[in-house]
């Protein structure tokens, strides 16, 4: 266990990302890092996912917005976010003094603002890279009306490659048949790299009330109960395409990162553990470090893809 | 930074399924004020997968109490945790009472106690006056947390009591006696304190209005981080748009909310 073990990964291959580690905090579950600065080490992470941000700020959806399942929870938040202006002004400068990837997630509703949104967050200095979310289930305009065709991912991703040189990561959804396909896209349109999944859409119902336990009755399931769907979508995708895949679903433990990067991972986002823990991105990245070591495993990207045939 | 593992001191019933825990969580402890919260996760494990938010009940050297009524899942396991466990939570999270009005009126409806205890006993600590109004459903099962309540604030806060049946106190809600407290002292000038059931706290902020009082009032919301990043702990906000339980809150002032929405 004495051995050290190389961290780092290297996400894409055209505009690569260097990470400390492979352990990414997932959007929507970190605010926008500052939140959990009284909670960990910003800097022990391979980096951090912000909230989506749109170009004008969102409310979100009416209350309640989440509630807890079998080892998992159901979000329906709607994007709420406080808009690019704030997060230009506000939080993207306190963002460009941490020593790690700032990763922005953004959300347009037409394939222009996606446009806009990443021309203005590359001008502005700071993103280590831009994630697409063409997969919230929790909006009625865009969100993953755009992610669950081939189509409209390659435009939105076009039209982002066309705007920006920052390595542009698109982000898909699990509530389609055929993952592959989604990822050919955005692939052929000049993505560097596609994360998945985001959450599965669900419900929960109260019995004795008669009613659906979110607002918005149907929300995105997170957590445990989700990765074994997310262990599949990553290992059938990650063999189909040549660009990266992010891995994320369910991720509590250096062991559960581990089984995403045998699947084919190039990194992995860990979301709904840091509810359950505030300082789970850095107890993960650890953790994996550990198991790296105990395995004989001296660099952590020897795991990536490193599934027994 | 993180979560802390907390050593049960006590997890005793108080109550008709009220439990009052004490942890033995030192860091915790010493920063907590009234109004504030902890998330705290109920088992070990994945399932149940998130904490939940808890109101601090007080703090005592290195103990943190909590007061929590059996409600679901969580906390009847909850209930079931015995002294020497340990388990692993958060905090203190939010924005408490402003505690800084002369002479503040607390008003605290069921389980609302929790939060409004502990304000009346800093208060004591702190030399303050200060009125205390408490409405229960009755006196069955609530009998030693009545009684140790009088004898902590006796000779120092004015503890007024109401129920529904009638057997403690005077019979009838709590705002009722809120509306004759401020109508005996116009614009009762160290505000209105108030943590209870949604209805109740709509109830108040309606009566507090009415009376030209400013009022805090504590809210409850679904929540996962405790932290502002979920966003799930929604608060409808007057003037559109929602405020974060957790940041904002879990204490508002009653004007900020827009109790219409809610």
């Amino acid at each position: 266990m004495s051995q050290t073990v190389d961290m780092a990964v290297t996400v894409g291959a055209t505009r690569p990302l260097r990470l400390k580690n492979p352990v990414i905090a997932a959007s929507g579950t970190f605010g926008y890092g500052l939140e959990y600065g009284a909670q960990l080490d910003l800097a022990a992470l391979g980096g951090f996912v912000t909230k989506g941000v749109s170009l004008k700020p969102r409310d979100g959806n009416p209350p309640p917005r989440i509630c807890e399942t079998a080892a998992g929870m159901l979000n329906a938040i709607g994007l709420a976010n406080v808009g690019l202006e704030v997060f230009l002004g506000e939080k993207l400068p306190k963002l460009r003094r941490l020593d790690t990837a700032v990763v922005v997630n953004l959300y347009g509703e037409a394939v222009e603002e996606f446009a806009e949104l990443a021309r203005r967050l590359s001008a502005a200095g700071g993103v280590a890279a831009l994630e697409l979310n063409v997969s919230c289930p929790n909006v009625k305009a865009g969100g993953m009306a755009f992610g669950c065709a081939p189509g409209p991912v390659g435009e939105i991703t076009a039209a982002v490659r066309a705007a920006s040189d920052l390595p542009v990561w698109v982000k898909l959804t699990p509530n389609v048949t055929d993952p592959v396909g989604i990822a050919r896209a955005a692939e052929a349109a000049g993505a560097d790299a596609v994360c998945l999944i985001n959450t599965l859409l669900g419900m929960a119902i109260d019995a004795r009330r008669k009613r659906p336990r979110l607002a918005n009755v149907y929300g995105g399931l997170s957590g445990p109960a989700i990765k074994p769907v997310a262990l599949r979508m990553v290992h059938q995708v990650s063999r189909a395409i040549a660009i990266p895949v992010v891995g994320l679903g369910g991720i509590v433990s250096g062991e559960d990162a581990a089984e995403f990067l045998l699947a084919g991972a190039a990194a992995v986002q860990v979301g709904t553990a840091n509810f359950l823990d505030p300082a789970a991105c850095v107890r993960v990245a650890a953790e994996l470090e550990v198991f790296c070591a105990g395995q004989g495993i001296g660099a952590v990207s020897e795991l990536v893809g490193g599934l027994a045939a | 930074m993180g979560a802390v593992w907390a050593e049960v001191k006590e997890n005793r019933q108080v109550g008709e399924g009220v439990f009052r825990l004490a942890l033995g969580a030192p860091a915790i402890a010493q920063k907590a004020r009234p109004g504030q919260f902890v998330m705290l996760r109920v088992a070990h494990g994945n399932d149940p997968l998130l904490a939940r938010p808890f109101s601090i009940h007080g703090a005592a050297g290195d103990e943190l109490l909590i007061l929590y009524k059996v409600v679901g899942r969580g906390t009847r396991i909850l209930s079931q945790v015995r002294p020497g466990e340990t388990l692993q939570l958060w905090g203190p999270l939010g924005r408490g009472f402003d505690l800084s009005g002369d002479q503040p009126l607390l008003v605290a409806g069921g389980m609302g106690l929790a939060p409004l205890a502990f304000a009346a006993r800093w208060l004591r600590d702190h030399g303050r006056q200060a009125a205390f109004c408490a409405g229960l459903p009755g006196l069955a099962g609530w009998e030693e947390l009545t009684r140790g309540l009088e004898a902590e604030l006796a000779g120092s806060v004015a503890l007024a009591w109401s129920s529904e049946d009638g057997s403690l106190g005077r019979r009838g809600l709590v705002t009722e006696l809120l509306a004759e407290a401020l109508a005996a002292a116009p614009g009762s000038k160290g505000g209105v304190l108030a943590c209870g059931p949604m209805p109740m706290l709509k109830a108040v902020a309606r009566v507090c209005e009415q009376h030209g009082a400013a009022c805090q009032v504590s809210l409850e919301a679904p929540m996962a981080c405790g932290l502002g990043a979920c966003l799930g702990c929604a608060i409808p906000a007057a003037g559109g748009g929602y405020l974060r339980a957790c940041q904002e809150g879990p204490v508002l002032a009653a004007a900020a909310v827009d109790w219409e929405r809610i």
